[in-house]
């Protein structure tokens, strides 16, 4: 094989590991997906060694080697994404289209939108009113949730965009789902219509819960993958942990007001 | 009637985390059937031997089981419907109680909580471990057959 087609292929198998990991691919996929895409192009002597946060990929060769790094930090999730490069994937493997091809659909699939805003927020609150019904809530709480939901998506939206770190965000947000919930309570109280500000909390701070991560660690643990379902862990256990602060700091000012808790 | 109801809404629930996720439309539904799944489960685990960890195993596994069938059937990751359908199975509530019982000053009621948190996480962990360790095979009777 000639050194720009394995620079090429190694180009494309390090693009497309990037791109599920990035999305919320598990550790596995990711290398598998990578050794799939080298050998249905013919290229031997390949390796990838793929981390949480990184892929390093290198080809063998007799003329020397060739290598790629790739530094992934932690972003959104988008499933969407990681099903299209499954079907690229798959794609590759079986219909063994042109690697030109290949990194064409791959530009593609990485442009792929994000839901639109109005939308996620809208899920936002249509699920935490949702998970408030779900943990024994009645039709209030389930209304009392949904405005959380809705001024906790509107604020990580437009105000807190990841420049300030996870762990502030996710304070700051389970801050604003503890304060709203509590005010709509307090809302529906003044109306003469009782509601449980549990249920409402809870349901309020279930988009916040790190429960994706949780899942992709437990699958890393699961095949081996112990570092990275180390790091995965770790990052649940800190986003729930700054979910606790965000609650409680609320809670704790409220009864330092002279609040009655729960 | 409720356990209709609440596996409606846990329906709609998973449909709501599907869209943050950006799940592709077409897969909209089959991520709330899983979630759907899965609270049913976990309903009616809980109704025959109330023991959160144990119905939150089983229930867990269940909806792994509906993962994989989908992800084989839909020709789309296994991870898309998991992710979505297990929402309703993570222990928020857990972490709240914790949380609150710790800024209440109430230590014993933090550390019950906090190890019934623990515990329904381990069970979440060991219902995934366990049907991912099913040959892939064992999935394949749900593809569609290729054109």
């Amino acid at each position: 094989m000639d050194g720009p087609h394995k620079r090429a292929v190694l180009e494309l198998a390090a693009g497309m590991g990037e791109a599920l990991l990035e999305n919320g691919g598990e550790i596995f996929r990711v290398q598998e997906t990578m050794e799939r895409v080298a050998k249905s192009y013919g290229c031997e002597g390949f390796h990838a060694y793929v981390l949480t946060n990184g892929i390093f990929a290198s080809v063998d060769g007799p003329d020397g080697g060739e290598g790629a790094v790739r530094h992934v930090p932690a972003s959104r999730v988008h499933l969407g994404r990681v099903a299209a490069l499954n079907a690229l994937s798959r794609d590759i493997e079986l219909r063994h289209i042109p690697p030109e091809e290949a990194a064409r659909r791959l530009e593609e699939v990485r442009a792929i939108p994000y839901t639109p805003a109005a939308k996620s927020v809208a899920a936002c609150a249509v699920g935490a009113a949702c998970f408030a019904v779900l943990f024994g809530g009645g039709a209030a709480d389930g209304a009392a949730a949904f405005a959380a939901g809705l001024v906790m998506q509107l604020c990580a939206q437009k105000f807190l965009t990841g420049s300030m770190g996870k762990i502030i965000t996710n304070i700051l947000l389970s801050a604003i789902v503890t304060a709203v919930g509590l005010l709509a309570s307090a809302a529906f109280a003044s109306a003469g219509i009782a509601t449980n500000p549990d249920y409402v909390l809870i349901g309020g701070i279930i988009p916040l819960v790190p429960g994706m991560m949780l899942t992709t660690s437990f699958r890393d643990f699961a095949n081996g993958d112990y570092l990275s379902g180390t790091i995965r862990i770790m990052d649940a256990l800190l986003v729930g942990g700054s979910i606790a602060v965000g609650v409680g700091a609320v809670l704790a000012a409220r009864a330092a007001m002279g609040g009655v808790l729960g | 009637m409720t356990f209709v109801l609440q596996c409606l809404v846990a329906f709609i629930a998973t449909v709501a985390f599907a869209v943050l996720f950006h799940v592709p439309r077409a897969q909209y539904a089959w991520c709330g059937f899983t979630g759907a799944a899965g609270w049913a489960c976990y309903l009616a685990c809980m109704a025959a031997w109330p023991s959160a960890p144990m119905a939150s195993l089983v229930a867990t596994a269940v909806l792994t089981v509906f993962a994989r069938a989908f992800a084989a059937y839909r020709r789309c990751p296994s991870t898309v419907f998991l992710i979505c359908g297990i929402f309703p199975l993570v222990p928020g509530a857990g972490i709240y109680y914790t949380a609150y019982a710790f800024i209440l000053g109430d230590m014993d009621g933090c550390a019950a909580n906090g190890a019934q948190t623990l515990k329904i996480a381990v069970a979440i962990a060991l219902g995934i471990v366990a049907v991912f360790a099913l040959p892939a095979g064992a999935f394949r009777v749900f593809a569609p057959r290729e054109k």
